[in-house]
């Protein structure tokens, strides 16, 4: 289990965290997902085997830009 | 190094400082001529992506009054005064022209991310604004037509509204967060290094471990170190929130960002860039942001499938009205009331930004909230479980007394010799009043044991020596006899009694006093006063125990616990109620862990990140009563907002459905509603804590 921090650029209302939350859960391997609006990070507890590929995909499929992931 | 360099600029407006910060921290300027160092580039550049979003509603929200006020002006003055300026049709042709850049300029973005939620399946605020004043303005094209009647003026109105409520909301977000901006920006940008026998100035990214920094009077002291030359005052209230400024001298650890009074301080570098002390704060906060509280669960379910379920509604409700009034224009005008009213971001944003003016508060008192989830158990808590050591009372102690039947630098010599293998306090104390006294030379010792909670053990020479606890004695068999009186004489006055025995015979007794801090007693009384009831736990004996417990005010004392059962001591305490434990969680953390709500507590310079669910930046026990205070006030900012988030959409939704809402009503009640929530999260800042 590793946990990632993700920079994303995009949202401004509380439905576009809601979303990129639903979206990061789709992703295989993924257990937890939270995503603030306030700070514009989102927190994702997931496998060693996910790429941050896959998680830039999910923030990108919800309709918004991950801009860095550490 | 060229492209290094280039690196240093903003590859993207979402990283914060500290993000650059790690670029440096990969690549030292090892081979860079001194005083020929790159200045940073970003300096200039400090604007954040708030305030650019800030900037950018402020410009949309000026551009499309500019054209909505002269909109408004021809409706209002026909609706209000049937004064006829144009004819109909030439005036519903000038609203589309005037709406056009309004709705389709100034409003791109967001129907651009609201309509792409109709292709990606992920609606979110902006669907519903993009649909309702599209549907709207072609209301006005078709009312050319004669199909119907035009709505294309109110287009114009709610994206006009919407705006100016994104930027109040902004803005007002921005105010949530002002605490934690400062604290980004508390790092210094520049060091004084010296190297050879020269000062440089040089950037804050260029410092590495084990330079040596020399800090003036009324400078900031740029990242963590220890002072090795020097004496000065630091003013460290930004990180601890410890007004007193602190006493620095050679060995004293200082905290980056912080400020030096009076005195020339030369420090050496122990830490840069991520792992300082400041940077491990932000990064607590940051965390927290990344939690949620339980409380906000149902707020988050209903958000998620929030706007889909507008949709339904508003064209459930249009064909309803449509179906019984034949009114196919009053129709559309209810449609889009019910698509403008209804807002998901008053729900979304409550708990977030609450917690948000909560964490800041905190921050900037040195209590770091790590969990969300903490502040709202921390209502249920009834019973304060306190660590005694380095918690209640200072953690350094000092030899007092000494009893003994041998020579007394003998008996010190002795003890010194086998505590100085351990890393315990209380062995630092018998060490350092062996050097006090002048002993230098230790003797070799072999078998060393440590024996966890009792003492420890050796052999010098062909002699065992063991010095623990009556726990200890017992255990060996080693009669106390002609010590007796001594011990409980100690022990009355509250001090920790070693037991000195060689060859299992006792050969004198020392003994410890750990002092009180200085507003532990303080505390402890407002503790009791609000009714929680508060426990000492503590590996002393009892008598030892329960003279602190007096001194301090304490209710009830668990004492003879083993470092490894106060997890379970806690766990016996969480049967009568919920259970706050305090701790300095280096080995507290299983008992921190095991508690309702674990609060660590710093010890100055240094911050135990994974064990506490609060964190006290520094070592004060009246930070335990701010945190709790925090945590409630917090919590009951998160409960009202949720309220009247929940209130709003109870009452506004079926208003519009019942048609009693005109479309840009609903969207000013629309655009309050979120900016209440964030408004009402900014006057926690009001609250005493």
């Amino acid at each position: 289990m590793t946990r990632k921090k993700i920079a994303i650029q995009g949202m401004h209302c509380s439905s576009c965290a809601s979303n990129i939350e639903k979206s990061l859960k789709k992703v295989p391997g993924v257990k937890e997902a939270t995503v603030s609006l306030m700070t514009n990070k989102g927190f994702v507890e997931c496998d060693d085997k996910v790429s941050d590929e896959e998680l830039k995909k999910a923030v990108a499929r919800a309709g918004y830009k991950a801009v860095s992931i550490d | 190094m060229k492209h290094n360099h280039k690196k240093m600029k903003h590859k993207d407006g979402n990283m914060n400082k500290r993000e650059e910060h790690s670029e440096y921290d990969h690549k030292p300027f090892e081979n860079e001529p001194l005083g020929n160092l790159p200045k940073p580039e970003h300096d200039h550049d400090h604007s954040s992506v708030e305030d650019k979003e800030i900037k950018s509603w402020l410009l949309k929200m000026i551009v499309a009054w500019i054209f909505t006020i002269q909109i408004a002006f021809l409706m209002f003055s026909e609706r209000l005064f049937s004064l006829e300026l144009l004819e109909p049709n030439i005036m519903t042709i000038v609203i589309l022209v005037l709406g056009f850049p309004v709705i389709f300029l100034v409003g791109f973005s967001t129907l651009k991310s609201g309509l792409m939620g109709f292709v990606r399946f992920y609606f979110n605020m902006d669907s519903l604004i993009a649909l309702g004043t599209v549907i709207a303005y072609l209301t006005g094209i078709f009312s050319l037509f004669g199909f119907m009647s035009d709505y294309s003026g109110v287009a114009a109105m709610i994206m006009a509204f919407f705006m100016t409520g994104k930027y109040v909301e902004a803005r007002a977000r921005g105010r949530a967060s002002q605490e934690i901006k400062k604290l980004l920006e508390l790092g210094a940008k520049k060091a004084r290094v010296l190297r050879g026998n020269n000062e440089y100035e040089i950037p804050i990214e260029a410092v590495k471990i084990g330079d040596v920094l020399i800090i003036k009077p009324g400078e900031k002291i740029p990242t963590d170190g220890v002072v090795i030359k020097g004496d000065s005052a630091v003013d460290e209230s930004m990180i601890t929130g410890e007004s007193i400024p602190t006493d620095k001298t050679k060995s004293s650890n200082v905290i980056g960002a912080t400020i030096n009074q009076d005195g020339i301080l030369y420090v050496k570098v122990t830490k840069i860039g991520k792992d300082t002390f400041l940077a491990h704060i932000i990064e607590l906060v940051e965390e927290a942001q990344g939690t949620k509280v339980p409380i906000q669960k149902m707020a988050d379910k209903i958000t998620s499938i929030f706007v889909p379920a507008i949709l339904v509604l508003a064209v459930l409700t249009f064909i309803v009205w449509w179906y019984f009034s034949g009114d196919l224009s009053r129709s559309i005008g209810v449609g889009v009331a019910v698509l403008v009213i209804a807002c998901p971001c008053a729900l979304g944003l409550a708990t977030p930004t609450a917690l948000m003016v909560g964490s800041g508060m905190g921050a900037k008192r040195g209590i770091l909230i790590r969990k969300g989830e903490a502040i709202q158990t921390m209502k249920e808590v009834k019973i304060i479980v306190f660590d005694k050591t380095g918690t209640i009372t200072k953690g350094k102690p000092e030899v007092t007394d000494i009893y003994s039947k041998v020579k007394e630098g003998y008996l010190l010599e002795v003890a010194a010799s086998v505590e100085k293998l351990s890393e315990h306090p209380l062995s630092h104390a018998i060490v350092n009043a062996a050097l006090n006294k002048g002993i230098k030379k230790f003797k070799e010792v072999k078998s060393f044991k440590i024996l966890r909670g009792r003492g420890v053990e050796g052999k010098i020479g062909n002699k065992t020596i063991a010095i623990g606890n009556a726990t200890l004695m017992k255990e060996k068999k080693i009669s106390l006899k002609g010590f007796e009186s001594k011990i409980d004489e100690f022990e009355g006055n509250g001090k920790t009694t070693m037991i000195v025995a060689e060859n299992s015979k006792v050969i004198g007794i020392i003994g410890v006093a750990d002092a009180v801090k200085e507003d532990s007693i303080q505390a402890i009384s407002l503790l009791n006063a609000q009714g929680y009831k508060t426990v000492m736990i503590t590996g002393d004996n009892e008598r030892t125990a329960k003279a602190i417990a007096r001194e301090v005010g304490i209710n009830e004392v668990i004492a003879n616990v083993l470092p490894e059962d106060k997890a379970r001591k806690v766990e016996e305490l969480q049967k009568q109620g919920m259970v706050a434990f305090v701790g300095d969680g280096i080995n507290d953390a299983p008992a921190l862990k095991q508690s309702n709500v674990g609060i660590a507590m710093g010890t100055g310079t240094d911050i135990a990140i994974e064990a506490g669910d609060l964190v006290l930046a520094k070592g004060s026990l009246i930070g335990v009563v701010q945190a709790i205070n925090l945590s409630k006030v917090t919590f009951s900012k998160i409960k009202q907002n949720l309220f009247w988030a929940f209130a709003y959409n109870v009452v506004a939704i079926p208003l519009a459905i019942a048609g009693v809402l005109h479309p840009v009503i609903a969207e000013i009640a629309m655009a309050l509603s979120s900016i209440t929530v964030v408004t009402n999260a900014n006057l926690l800042r009001r609250k005493r804590i």
